[in-house]
This record gives C-alpha cells, structure tokens and sequence, in this order.
C-alpha cells in the first residue's frame, strides 16, 4: 500500500448484542499518515469497535480492509501478525514478568519462536531489540522489575512497547491517557505523536483537550454509528456534536 | 554469595543426596526408604505434570491420571503382546500418553479455570471406567502383570531391574532427565509464552502468540510427562492397573504440586516427597491420616501460597539480597538480577 493511502477501511461494519446495536452499520476510510480519533460519550461502542478490528469479538457483516485485505472475523494472534496492534483501555501487561521478560516475549511472539530447548537469553538480536523497545518507552531503569511492581503511567508505558514489538503499521490506542496524572499525560502524549510520524495511530480518548490538541481527525461515534468527522475546529463547532456529547464547550 | 549460587549450592546437595540414597540408607539400616524414594521420584513426574498445566500456564488439571496410566498399560501391553525392550516400552509407554493427551486436549485447552478442570476429569473418568470394564485387556482393577525386560544388555552384562540398586539408578536418571528437558523448555522462548499466556492470555494473543496452539502444546507435553511416570510406576511394580486411572490419583498429584510450589520447576518434587514421606511414617498408627494432609495442604494454600519451593526461594532472596545490595526489603521477590 502506499504511505498516502489508507489506514483502515471498515464498511457496514456491525455488531450486535441481543437487542442492542453495539456498532451500527460503521463505513468510513481512516487515511493513513494522520492521527485519527475516535471520540464519544460512554457506551458509544468506540471499543466495541477495536474489538472488532482487532478480531477479539465477531463482527455480525461487514468488513474491515487492512493493507488491501479483508481481515474481518480473522483470529486476534493473525491480525497482530497482519500489522495491527493495540492497548486495552485497563492496561493489559504480563503482571507476574519481568519487564524484560514482557517485552522478550513480546518480540519473541513477532519474530515467531517458539523453539522448545534454547534459554530466551541466548537470542542476542531478541535481547538487543527489547532493550531498544524497553528504552524507547524510557523504562530503562524498571528492567529487571516485574510489571506487576510499576506505577500506573510505567505500565502504560510497558504496554506500549509491548504493541510496538509487533512493528504495527498500524497502532490502536484506547484511552491511552486515561487515568493519569498531568506530567503522566504530558510524556505519553508525546511519545504517542513521536509514534504517529512513522505508524498509523487510531485512538480512543476521553480527554478532549489531548483531542483536540494532538488529532488530525477527529470520529465522533454515539449509539454504535458515526455521528460527525472532520478536524478539531470541525469537530468543536459541529451543533450535533455538542448537542449529543460535549455540552458547553467551556466545560473541562 | 548470590541467590543463583545459593540455588547451585542447594540443588548440588540435592543431586547429591539422591545419588547416594541406595549405600547411604542401607548403611543406615533403612533399606526399605530405598524403594520409597524411587517412588517419591515417580510420583514427582506425575505431580510435574500437573505443575506444568497449573505453574506456568495456569490451567488446572485433575484429569492427569488418564496419561498415567496410558503409560502404564502402554508399557506393560507392549511387553506382553510384542515382547518389546525396555525403552522400546518406555517409549511407547509415552508416546500412547502423549497421543491420548493431544485428543484430550484438543477439546479441553478450548476452556479455561473450572470448565477445564471438569472436562480434565471428565474423560479421565470416561477412560477410568472403560479401562474397568474393559478386563479381557487392561485385567480391570486386578490389572496386568508382566515381566520388565533388562534395561541394557552389554554383551554377556544384563542391566535387571530386579537389582534395587540398579532399579533405583535407572528411575533417579530417567526423572532427573525429565526434570532436566522441562528446566529447559521452562526458560526457552516456548516457556515464556506460556507464562505470557499464565499471566495474560488476551494480552498473549494480542502480541501474536496462538494461545490456543501453544495450550495444546503444553498439555501434551504434560501428558507425556505424566506417561513416562506412569512408564516407570509400571516397570516398578511390574504390573499395570486400571485403579491408577482413578481421579483421585490426579487429586493426589494437584495436591503434591500445589504443596510442594507450582510455578518452580522442583515444587512437584518436594511436595511429593514430603507428603509421601509423612504418609510412610503416620499412616501405619493412624488410619485417617489424610485428615492432616488435608490440614497441611489448607495452612500451605493460606500461608504460603507458593508451596516449599517458593518459600525456600523467598527465603533466599531476603538472605542475600538484603545482604548484597541494601535493597528494599519490603519487597525482595520484585527485583529479579538482569540481564540473564
């Protein structure tokens, strides 16, 4: 595919359960080389929709187009394989590992070894490429710590580098911010804009201000279907926008 | 000196012990506790199995009894219809574990938690009880006797397994290669995605890791595991019997685990041998010693969750690493020495 094309294509994609339309009939082309965002109030079906892309629940039809591919329904290991990752919204590490052992296994999953009978710690490229992810998310000093022992924001951290051990051509990112502190928020939006200059990055987020600051396109979702798109400015002054979702924008 | 040397230290005392156990017991005018640590090393096999499932993948097994004792009637069946060597037996013994493992798991490593461990006993009872029924060839709860071929045959030199001494070398080399092969796999890039899928199995498929796939994996190697301990109870008590089959032979074994630490790779030793041992000594005056296994098992599960083993290594680290390094002692285990 080409740089300039698209990141993620999903059409008529939908999902329901029981009674309830999760995600309703969402068609739209994400284009590649900009920092999109998806945007909605609580319930929305913003991570009903990851979950879908990222094949951890069945869509009901349509399909999701990566790379020229219909990826729909495929297994959530094929899809990592295929070039997409992504953070949970409760951040998902190997709590019992090391750092050193979450990011190994991590690169160890892409790299697709498995072997049964050689020390992980006799891989020198594994080793070496860990401890570039591990000091790309500055974690150098929590190496031998187990995950389970970080704060908060480092965790976030870890989980990141665990997503770029893929090399994803594509990053999804839910609600990456949440739950931090301001100096937290400061050091992962960066890095998170670091991150968008050479991969594809989709993010959830709740924080309108890390919205609107840091995003290129802005998805607003209500009741499982695409309420607006366009840009910040777009976005802010859309009347249904503020209606559904946002109120009054001197808020927050 | 460093926990790793520590950890050398101690398992070079206990290689050593084990090695000496057949002149060091007899010196001792206990030859009887000759057989009963061969069969503590058997038994260790079995328990390791289920340490495989439960210590590094999180899947809890109570169904490990069936692979047992398909390396038991694999050994046994083989020597009687084909007349078979020793490691032909024991080979076949494994690989029938090994198969019926992967059926098994096939459709149990779909589950996880409860639902795994109920479809684990499940098909071990299915089996438990075909293999009952079944007299004309398992000979039901009597079972099938045989006679264990020689283990080696040097030119004119038999290596018998009527010899306990020689008995007793043969079991302490297959167990200690067991444990060997598994200490490898534990530590390669395989056995860290299966701690991956321990601690986080969504997060395991999410950086790629077919967590099905490798939980099929395990649970075959665990069968096979469980097959060459119920390969070597055969040759031991030159017989195979359906009563092996039994659940409460795999209950025996989770318990072991469990005591003795699963998630360290020689918990299921020490567990083993320290119930075992204390069932030899009491069970004689009292009948209902299982009574206090029980109690002893509740206060490990409520006071030290990871068994002997783990609390040996907690010790350790808090000797030597407040020693060593002023560390934190509040929280020795959390710091584990980088890079390895």
């Amino acid at each position: 595919m080409t740089a300039s094309g698209t990141a993620l294509s999903l059409s008529g994609l939908t999902k329901r359960f029981g009674g309830l339309v999760a995600v309703d009939d969402v068609t739209i082309d994400l284009e590649s080389r900009k920092l999109n965002a998806i945007i909605g109030p609580n319930g929305a079906g913003k991570t009903t929709l990851f979950n879908l892309i990222t094949g951890e629940i069945a869509a009901d039809s349509g399909r999701v187009t990566f790379q020229g591919r219909d990826i729909v329904n495929r297994k959530p290991h094929e899809i990592v394989r295929s070039g997409i990752s992504r953070t949970l919204q409760i951040k998902s590490v190997f709590g019992g590992l090391t750092v050193g052992d979450n990011v190994r296994a991590a690169v160890l999953a892409h790299e697709r070894i498995m072997t049964p009978f050689r020390p992980v710690s006799s891989y020198r490229a594994v080793a070496a490429r860990s401890n570039d992810l591990i000091e790309e998310v500055g974690l150098s000093d929590h190496r031998g710590a187990l995950a389970s022992s970080l704060s908060y924001g480092d965790v976030a951290l870890l989980e990141m580098a665990l997503a770029l051990a893929a090399q994803p051509k594509l990053l999804l990112l839910d609600e990456p911010v949440c739950g931090m502190g301001p100096q937290e928020t400061e050091r992962t939006v960066a890095m998170i804009t670091g991150i968008s200059r050479h991969t594809d990055v989709i993010l959830i987020e709740h924080d309108m201000e890390v919205v609107f600051d840091i995003a290129d396109f802005i998805m607003v979702m209500a009741q499982g279907g695409i309420l607006a798109t366009g840009t910040a400015a777009e976005i802010a002054s859309d009347a249904k926008v503020q209606e559904a979702y946002l109120g009054s924008p001197e808020d927050d | 000196m460093t926990v790793s040397h520590a950890r050398v230290l101690g398992l070079t005392v206990l290689v050593l012990a084990l090695i000496a156990v057949p002149y060091a017991l007899p010196a001792l005018g206990a030859n009887f506790w000759v057989n009963i640590i061969a069969e503590i090393l058997i038994w260790s096999l079995l328990a390791a199995s289920v340490n495989l499932l439960l210590g590094y993948l999180g899947l809890l097994s109570f169904g490990q009894s069936l692979y047992f004792g398909f390396g038991m009637y694999g050994v046994a069946l083989s020597i009687n219809a084909w007349d078979v060597g020793f490691w032909s037996a024991l080979a076949i013994g494994m690989a029938a574990a090994s198969v019926m493992a992967l059926i098994a798991g096939v459709l149990a490593v779909r589950l996880t938690w409860h639902y795994f461990a109920i479809i684990t006993v499940v098909f071990s009872l299915i089996f438990y009880f075909a293999a009952m029924s079944m007299k004309w060839l398992t000979g039901g709860d009597d079972g099938v006797s045989f006679t264990p071929p020689p283990v080696m045959n040097l030119g004119g030199y038999k290596l018998l397994l009527t010899d306990p001494t020689a008995q007793y070398y043969v079991i302490l080399g297959i167990v200690a290669g067991c444990f060997a092969l598994m200490a490898l796999i534990v530590n390669s890039p395989l056995g860290l995605s299966f701690k991956a899928i321990r601690e986080n199995d969504r997060r395991a498929a999410l950086i790629g890791i077919n967590v099905y796939r490798t939980r099929l994996i395990a649970f075959v190697l665990a069968g096979a595991l469980a097959g060459v301990s119920g390969a070597l109870f055969a040759f031991f008590g030159r017989y195979a019997s359906a009563s092996y089959m039994f659940y409460h032979v795999s209950g025996e074994a989770v318990v072991w685990a469990i005591v003795g630490g699963a998630s360290s790779l020689l918990g299921p030793l020490f567990g083993a041998g320290a119930l075992i041992i204390f069932r030899e000594l009491v069970s004689n005056a009292w009948e209902h010693y299982l009574i206090a296994v029980g109690v002893i098992t509740i206060l490990v599960v409520m006071f030290a969750p990871r068994g002997i083993a783990g609390s040996w290594n907690d010790l350790l680290h808090k000797a030597f690493m407040r020693r060593s390094q002023g560390a934190d002692p509040n929280k020795p285990a959390a710091v584990i020495e980088e890079p390895r």
